[in-house]
């Protein structure tokens, strides 16, 4: 266990009760990375029912709502999220089951193309929808289909690819698709080109909030929850894409915002690496490409609709022993849009220190401290 | 002669804000407002709303970043996905339905960012800037009721903008800039007065945020820099083209919304001359006190004896004309009443 709280009591005013409706965003740099301060997020959302003798109640918005968290994930798959949660004593696949949370898996076949073994096992997902949990405890007869992925040949797989698609998403996107994975994992795929291709993300993504809502609304005799959505580097998306492709900062703003439409409040995570932002800037003294443009246009666009930036980085005297980088919060150009504080909610801007230890824990400090 | 040039920009200055602000007379069709993360535009949106509201202005707000409507505001056009006509064609029917003999005939249009539609992809080679903004100020057609429109357009400056197309074509920003007839640009006042501290000493002016150039630093503001609580609200840099053709430059404070009631309906803006953080002011005689050794007598000029000193020529400007050798340089004195004319003493 680690000896640190799992939500140190300096970040919990800014990763709890996050106001409706609201961006966050949450920049980092390669020496510093935001993972750890993510699953801190998902702890803030996720742990009040399994830690009911804590101080504060996090799990609970501040109106006494429950809160479910869907994340998608570009970077990384469900492994590296599911072993990290559990180090903060987040069971997700439990979670999971219990329509808590939701994983979208933008990492591994968002470009390769549906072949028809994953086809195939949707059908066959499909035929025994009541089976859900057995399927999930021994997935065996897709362990089988598995191997046959890389014989058929492209054009027989790209005929059926229309037509049981959108079948197989609008029912059921909470069966596993993919035979490894447990839990409602759902996979994206990109098809067709720039906005056409975005919207169909975004109808995936939303499906997949809608049917946590769904679940809330059958199962818990219609009790109110918020859906937290975190978008983890969404960056990458751009980078795939890009201009060639129609994805521009503009149509990957509209996609976030569309998003943003069907969820409480949106987590998104950023690299604010120094040539992604500052090579495109008036003092930069060199041609800019194409992608650093974008992506400076989309991280500052985004900074500028968000209510709170979280920005990561590494320490400006140089690596230290007990200290892993900074995190600056500040207030983003959408904050004070209402006139209400209270819905801004109640938090200062201020720059701490933190350090990540062996075991997962985090702790953090002000300069000095 | 300094103060009354002062007090005369000050009322003339003054006016003018609260006549732009308050979308008076149609001063301006076209605000441009340009901001930055340091400073955003939100409180000077704000601000418009909150006197368009005082004088029942009809409000649109056009959103490209905006998910929900802003508190006060009569119509709300998303831009999200929609094409530069759709959005004209959605802005001009939130006005229809308003009627024609309401006694407000102005309407003001706000567009919280125009960086998305500029640089979106679905764009075609036909949409122009200029094209586009003057349709909302013109009336669709002829029978529709005719409003005074004011258009206020925020651009983000620190949002980088693609190569253009051609290189022939100018930039968006340098488009708005040219086509607005009020630019206003936003700075922080804490930061504003960071820099005047600096260059008070001859130092270099700090920058902020994402002109700093640090690895993974987008925002730049803390909420107390300078450790001052009064150091909060807005620093305006106007300027405003004259029908005239003649230009007015002027440095503007707007004050946080926090320091006056919504209905305050006096003027709120202040010069940033006037403003005690930025310039505090002088107490005349304990500076001068200070400085001067004590005396009994008066060491100071008047201001006749000082006109005087300036009106005397002295020998060696009488000299450079060059009437010839010994004529110049002679010391030429014209006798005042108070002269005593000695004969023997003064002999010229």
């Amino acid at each position: 266990m680690p000896s640190q709280p799992p939500l140190p009591p300096l970040l919990t005013p800014y990763v709890s009760s996050l106001p409706p409706s609201s961006l966050t965003l949450l920049s980092s740099v390669l020496g510093a990375t935001g993972n750890w301060l993510v699953l801190r997020f998902l702890h803030a959302a996720l742990s009040a029912p399994s830690t009911p003798d804590s101080a504060f109640s996090f799990g609970e918005g501040k109106n006494g709502k429950k809160q479910k968290v869907v994340l998608v994930s570009f970077l990384r798959g469900w492994e590296f999220w599911r072993s990290e949660a559990k180090r903060l004593g987040l069971d997700l696949a439990r979670l999971t089951d219990k329509r808590q949370f939701a994983f979208v898996d933008g990492l591994s076949e968002l470009f390769s193309a549906p072949t028809t073994p994953t086809t195939t096992t949707t059908t066959i997902t499909q035929t025994p929808p009541p089976s859900q949990p057995s399927l999930r405890g021994g997935p065996i007869p897709q362990r089988t289909v598995l191997p046959a992925r890389s014989a058929p040949g492209p054009i027989p797989a790209r005929g059926p690819q229309l037509a049981p698609r959108p079948a197989a998403t609008a029912p059921a996107p909470s069966v596993p698709s993919a035979p490894r994975e447990i839990g409602p994992v759902k996979r994206l795929h990109w098809s067709g080109n720039g906005a056409t291709a975005l919207e169909k993300l975004e109808k995936d993504i939303a499906d997949v909030v809608e049917q946590l809502w769904a679940t809330a609304a059958t199962t818990e005799g219609g009790e109110e929850s918020e859906v937290l959505l975190i978008l983890d580097a969404p960056d990458l998306l751009l980078a795939a894409t890009g201009p060639n492709k129609g994805v521009g900062a503009t149509e990957m703003s509209d996609w976030v915002m569309g998003l943003q439409q069907y969820v409480h409040a949106t987590v998104m995570t950023l690299a604010a690496d120094s040539p992604l932002i500052h090579n495109t800037s008036a003092f930069g003294h060199q041609m800019a490409t194409p992608l650093e443009t974008e992506h400076a246009a989309f991280a500052i666009g985004s900074a500028h609709r968000a209510h709170m930036v979280m920005q990561l980085r590494n320490l400006e005297t140089g690596a230290a022993r007990d200290v892993s980088g900074v995190l600056r919060v500040s207030k983003g150009g959408a904050w004070g849009q209402r006139d209400n504080a209270d819905e801004d909610g109640v938090w200062e801007e201020r720059e701490v220190l933190y350090f990540i230890q062996r075991d997962g824990g985090v702790s953090v400090f002000g300069r000095g401290e | 002669m300094a103060p009354m040039n002062t007090s005369h920009r000050q009322t003339h200055n003054l006016l003018l804000i609260s006549k732009l602000l308050s979308l008076r007379d149609t001063a301006s069709p076209l605000a441009l407002v340009l901001d930055s993360l340091e400073q955003p535009a939100n409180p000077l949106i704000k601000e418009y709303i909150r006197r368009a509201k005082l004088s029942k202005v009809h409000i649109t707000f056009v959103a490209f970043e905006t998910l929900k409507p802003p508190e006060g505001v009569d119509a709300f056009v998303a831009g999200r996905r929609k094409t530069p006509l759709e959005i004209i064609k959605a802005v001009n029917a939130t006005y229809t339905n308003v009627p024609a003999s309401s006694p407000s005939r102005r309407r003001l249009i706000l567009i919280d960012a125009i960086n998305p539609l500029l640089h979106a992809k679905r764009n075609d080679a036909q949409f122009n800037v200029s094209s586009f903004l003057s349709l909302f100020l013109m009336p669709q057609s002829p029978t529709a009721s005719k409003a005074e429109v004011s258009l206020v357009v925020t651009f983000h400056q620190d949002v980088p903008s693609p190569p253009p197309l051609s290189h022939y074509i100018p930039t968006p920003l340098s488009m708005l800039t040219y086509l607005a007839t009020t630019i206003i640009r936003l700075h922080s006042f804490s930061h504003i007065l960071a820099q005047k501290a600096a260059r008070d000493r001859s130092l270099v002016a700090p920058v902020f945020g994402l002109e700093e150039e640090q690895d993974g630093v987008l925002l730049g503001r803390l909420d107390r820099p300078v450790g001052n609580e009064s150091a909060q609200g807005v620093v305006l840099e106007l300027e405003h083209r004259r029908k005239s053709g003649r230009g007015v430059l002027e440095w503007y404070v707007l004050p946080p919304a926090s320091r006056y009631p919504p209905q305050y309906a006096k003027e709120i803006v202040t010069l940033l001359d006037d403003h005690p953080l930025y310039r505090p002011p002088q107490e005349p005689d304990y500076g001068a006190g200070e400085e001067e050794p004590e005396s009994t007598f008066e060491l100071r000029l008047t201001e006749r004896q000082r006109k005087d000193r300036e009106g005397v020529v002295l020998p060696y400007f009488d000299a450079q004309q060059g009437d010839g050798p010994g004529e110049g340089g002679r010391i030429l004195y014209d006798m005042g009443e108070e002269d005593d004319f000695d004969e023997e003493e003064d002999e010229i």
